[in-house]
Parts: C-alpha cells; sequence; structure tokens
C-alpha cells in the first residue's frame, strides 16, 4: 500500500522537479536539526519519545478473570402449582379431633422440655420468650378477640401455620382457616395463659424462630 | 384553622313543629307518645290556673314506681322465665343507669322486645356477637350497636343463635350493669318484680313530683291555626319554645339590661296572667301513662276556663341508645330529645319535637 502512495523519485524525475536527493543519513541529520532548531525547549529524550509515540494504556489487567457461569438449580414451585399438588390438604377421612389429641400431648411435653419445667412460680416473660420462638403445631389456640365477630370463640388444635393463616381443626370435626390479621389468640399451657396478637405475627413459622421481635404500632385491632 | 373555626360551630340542633287536632283520624300523638321509650322528666304548665284538679292530682301522685338494680347480669335479660313473665305480658323498660352513651357500654331495653347494646369498640370485638358500627363515630368506629330480638329469640330456644348469645353473655365476656325498670302490666302481679330481682338489690322508686305557682307570668298570645305566627297577632311555634324554656328555668322575662343572667324578653305580643300552675314530674316514666295524662289535660277544656291553651313538655334521657322507636341517639354537646305538646281549647294541637346534633330527624 506504502508503495502505491510512496516511491521514491526515479533520477530523471527529480532532475525533472528540480529536487535534490539527499543521503539518508543526511536526511536524518537535517530532521534532527530542524526539530532542535522548532522546539527549542524540549530534551533530546522528549523528542525521542514524542517521535516513538508510545499507546497510552487505559486498563490495566493482571490476569483474565473467568465469567462467573449461571448454575443450574431447581426453580421451585409457585405457590399456585404448590395449592394445585395438595400436598399440605388433609383428607376428609383424616379430620377427626380424636386423631389429633396424641399431637397435642407431645406439644405440651415439648414446651415443658423448653421451658425447663412448667412451674407455676416460672416467670411469665420467660415463657413469653420461648414461645415466641417455639413452634406451635399442636397447640390448643382460641380466638378471643376479633374484627369480624363470628370468628371469636372458635377453639382447636392448630394443624398447619402459613404466613398468613392458622388452619385449626375444632372438636365438632370442622376444619377452620382463621387469618392471622385483626384477631387474638389465646394459648393455654398448664395455667399460663398467653395472647398472640395475630397482626404482628404474620410470618411462616420457620422464620418466627430467627426473627427478632420489635414492638412497633399498636396492639389495637 | 379547621379545627379553631369547628370548635367555635354550634352543635345542630333540629326542632321539629307539627299541627293537628286530637280528633283527626290520622293524628300521630299516640304513636309518637308511645314509641318515644325512656322519659325522664314530664312537666306540665296551666295559665290561669291556682290549683289542681282532682283527677290531674290523682294521676301525677299515681304516675306509677319505677326500680333499679344492681350489677345485674345480661343473661338474666335473656332467660327463657324473664321474657315469658315480663316482656310478654306487658310492657317492659329497662335502661342502664350512670353510663355514658358516648363512652360507656350501655343497654337498652324497649317495651317492643328488642335489646339493645350500644358497646365500645374492644367490648363488641370481644363479644363476638353480630352487630353494626354506629352512625355517629368518625371514620374510625368507636362504637357499635347490636340488636337482639328477644320475641324471635323466644320462639326457638334451641336455635344457634340462642346458643351462641347465650354463651357470650355466660362465657366469653359477661357484662354486668345497674339498671333502672319499669314495667307496665295490665294483671294485677304487682310484686313480682321485686321477688323475681331479689338477688340484685332491687329498689323501688316513685317519681319526685315539683308542684308550683307563678305568678304574674308574662305569656304570650297563640293562636291555633298559625304555627309561624303574625306579626302583630300572635307568636310563632319557635318564639312559644323558646319562652317555655325559660319559664322552665324561672328566668326573668323582663329583658333588663343589667341582669347578668338572662336578657331574655317574652316574645311580643304577650299578655300577663295572674297566676300559672307548673308540675314537673321527674324519674324513669312509662310512655303509657304519659298518654294518659296527655288524654287527661285534653279534657281539661271540657269545661270552659280562662287558659287560652295548657302544654305538656317530656324530656328524655341523655343517655338513652335510642330516641323515637329505634333511631339511633347520641350524645355530642348536649344529649337532649324531648317533645312538647300545646293544647288548646278546640282540641287543636301543636306538637313540637327537638333533638340534638347526633341524633336523626324524629319521625
Amino acid at each position: 500500500m506504502k508503495a502505491a502512495i510512496y516511491h521514491a523519485f526515479s533520477h530523471k524525475e527529480a532532475k525533472d522537479h528540480d529536487v535534490q536527493e539527499l543521503g539518508s543519513q543526511r536526511a536524518e541529520a537535517f530532521v534532527r536539526a530542524f526539530l532542535k532548531q522548532s522546539i527549542p525547549h524540549m530534551s533530546q529524550e522528549d523528542c525521542e519519545s514524542h517521535l516513538q509515540r508510545k499507546a497510552v494504556i487505559l486498563e490495566y489487567f493482571t490476569r483474565i478473570k473467568p465469567k462467573p457461569r449461571p448454575k443450574k438449580k431447581s426453580k421451585g414451585l409457585s405457590a399456585k402449582q404448590r395449592r394445585d399438588m395438595r400436598l399440605f390438604d388433609i383428607k376428609p377421612e383424616q379430620q377427626r379431633y380424636s386423631l389429633f389429641l396424641p399431637l397435642h400431648e407431645l406439644w405440651k411435653q415439648y414446651i415443658r422440655d423448653l421451658c425447663n419445667g412448667l412451674k407455676p412460680d416460672t416467670q411469665p416473660q420467660m415463657i413469653q420468650a420461648k414461645l415466641l420462638k417455639a413452634d406451635l403445631h399442636g397447640a390448643i389456640i382460641s380466638v378471643t378477640k376479633s374484627k369480624c365477630p363470628s370468628y371469636v370463640g372458635v377453639t382447636g388444635i392448630l394443624l398447619q401455620e402459613t404466613k398468613h393463616v392458622f388452619k385449626i381443626i375444632t372438636k365438632e370435626d370442622h376444619l377452620k382457616v382463621i387469618p392471622k390479621l385483626n384477631c387474638v389468640f389465646t394459648i393455654e399451657i398448664d395455667d399460663f395463659i398467653s395472647y398472640i396478637y395475630g397482626s404482628k405475627f404474620q410470618l411462616r413459622a420457620s422464620e418466627r424462630s430467627a426473627k427478632k421481635f420489635k414492638a412497633k404500632g399498636s396492639i389495637d385491632l | 384553622m379547621a379545627t379553631l373555626r369547628r370548635l367555635q360551630e354550634a352543635p345542630r340542633h333540629l326542632l321539629v313543629c307539627e299541627k293537628s287536632n286530637f280528633g283527626h283520624d290520622k293524628s300521630r300523638h299516640k304513636h309518637l307518645v308511645e314509641t318515644h321509650y325512656h322519659n325522664y322528666r314530664v312537666s306540665f304548665l296551666i295559665p290561669e290556673c291556682g290549683l289542681l284538679s282532682k283527677e290531674l292530682k290523682s294521676l301525677v301522685m299515681d304516675i306509677g314506681p319505677y326500680y333499679s338494680v344492681k350489677n345485674l347480669p345480661l343473661h338474666e335479660l335473656i332467660t327463657d322465665e324473664f321474657i315469658n313473665r315480663f316482656v310478654k305480658k306487658g310492657s317492659f323498660s329497662a335502661l342502664t343507669y350512670n353510663t355514658s352513651i358516648d363512652e360507656d357500654n350501655t343497654v337498652a331495653l324497649l317495651p317492643n322486645g328488642k335489646l339493645i347494646l350500644s358497646l365500645d369498640k374492644d367490648t363488641y370485638e370481644e363479644t363476638g356477637l353480630q352487630g353494626h358500627p354506629s352512625r355517629y363515630s368518625g371514620r374510625k368506629s368507636m362504637k357499635f350497636v347490636i340488636s337482639i330480638d328477644l320475641m324471635d329469640l323466644s320462639l326457638n330456644l334451641d336455635s344457634k343463635k340462642y346458643r351462641r348469645i347465650s354463651w357470650s353473655f355466660k362465657e366469653k365476656k359477661p357484662l354486668k350493669f345497674d339498671f333502672l325498670l319499669a314495667w307496665h302490666h295490665t294483671g294485677t302481679e304487682e310484686s313480682t318484680m321485686m321477688a323475681y330481682f331479689s338477688k340484685y338489690h332491687i329498689q323501688e322508686h316513685q317519681p319526685k313530683v315539683a308542684l308550683s305557682t307563678v305568678r304574674e307570668l308574662q305569656c304570650p298570645v297563640l293562636r291555633s291555626s298559625g304555627l309561624a305566627g303574625e306579626p302583630e297577632e300572635a307568636c310563632s311555634a319557635l318564639e312559644f319554645f323558646d319562652w317555655l324554656g325559660a319559664v322552665f328555668c324561672s328566668a326573668d322575662l323582663n329583658n333588663e339590661p343589667y341582669n347578668f343572667i338572662s336578657t331574655y324578653c317574652c316574645p311580643q305580643p304577650s299578655a300577663v296572667v295572674a297566676q300559672a300552675f307548673l308540675c314537673t314530674i321527674t324519674g324513669f316514666i312509662l310512655p303509657e301513662k304519659i298518654h294518659v295524662l296527655l288524654e287527661q289535660l285534653c279534657h281539661y277544656f271540657d269545661e270552659p276556663k280562662l287558659a287560652p291553651w295548657v302544654t305538656l313538655t317530656v324530656q328524655g334521657f341523655a343517655d338513652s341508645p335510642v330516641a323515637w322507636r329505634e333511631k339511633e341517639h347520641g350524645f355530642h354537646k348536649g344529649g337532649e330529645h324531648l317533645y312538647n305538646f300545646v293544647v288548646f281549647n278546640n282540641q287543636d294541637y301543636w306538637l313540637q319535637m327537638a333533638v340534638g346534633a347526633n341524633d336523626d330527624c324524629p319521625p
């Protein structure tokens, strides 16, 4: 390419155009002297570096980072899919109160162990603190106060606890679904009665054991 | 700014004036008297009269006792025995005593068998009975009204409704109140009430009667045909109502500028009456007795009398949860609900009904 643009003059052409050919060394010396004259305040090294034209590197990589590869994990079912699979439904023939009484006994034993024996002189604060983190499946729970009057008085054994709802089976073998919001529940163990304010309790049972409860807002329904 | 303006506004009052004749077929006076259940004070004013006639006097003295009980639990009012003995035979009224309608829980039993409970928010949420929020609470309802029909309950004592109500009153939230009771019955069982409620410190009270004669009273001139009154000839119903209130307070009607208490002036045209008879009965008075009194006052004009008119005023309890029939009543800045009859000598009458701010329009 360069050859197409530049090529040396032949002797004949040089004579025609009256161009004097300089030797290469003489040409270089001439250029240097010319530069020095035109840029007098630069040192020799600066001139050299200018002529050499070093490229400026903007980014500096020590080594090449490996691209994070997306891991292939199983997606998990959405709530709709879980409900359709009916994993958590209790079949009607199993919905009998008497079947769940041994569960209640188990739960009572569990709470007694948790509180190191429920003596009459145990501090209520300690029991409350333990109950906050405890699992309530199998407790006999009843609704004391609710914004909706028809929920008041429902009593039974807790079968399932989800984020917003308690599923309870009553003595008449009815499976009742009670929303936690705007309700106050009562749990009784061995003469200790505790009130649970449902609006502050809107957590999955598994997450509740790790959560720190703050007293925010009012407990008015 | 809005708060200041609200504080400076006077609460609204409503005065409904009607006129009719006692002999008229469609006259509603009986209905109105009998549906105003909880009456606290009855007064009547007869101008140009020095002494009460014998019939009136005997009526006034015999207006009937009322009873008070302490700590009566609510479940006593829904027992089958109570309903059959008292509510179904005659008309039984009850009202809680010493409770404010806007702060506390109030209970009233109406003669038609309805038990009305006006509860605050926490109590309502704990009883678990179906009710509706009161019309006079703000955006966030603080007061709820539960209405239980006892006649309906007594038809079927095994119903789920009855069981739920009795569970709520006995176990869930047992409420106890001091009650004022009155019973109008047509039979002869006088002492059964005392015997039935003997566990609850029942006491019998007679209404207080105050008789007085007012001398040299300025009375406005009225004409029964015009409620609005004519400028020089008769006074309007509104002016008359104000004047009557001033007379009951025993205020001076002279419009003396140096009088600190009252600068009220009797409406013109007026005539000075030598003497007028004023009688006030205070207590828990049954509407049936008031009706009898009204009839007797109508018969006052059977013989020709000097007086152009007589008035009968009835005031209700400020803390009653109902005004007329089952219309809700609230206490805003003065829980008044009262009515006034002006009976003329030609059997015409004017009826004025006044209510305060937290009330519906009277019927």
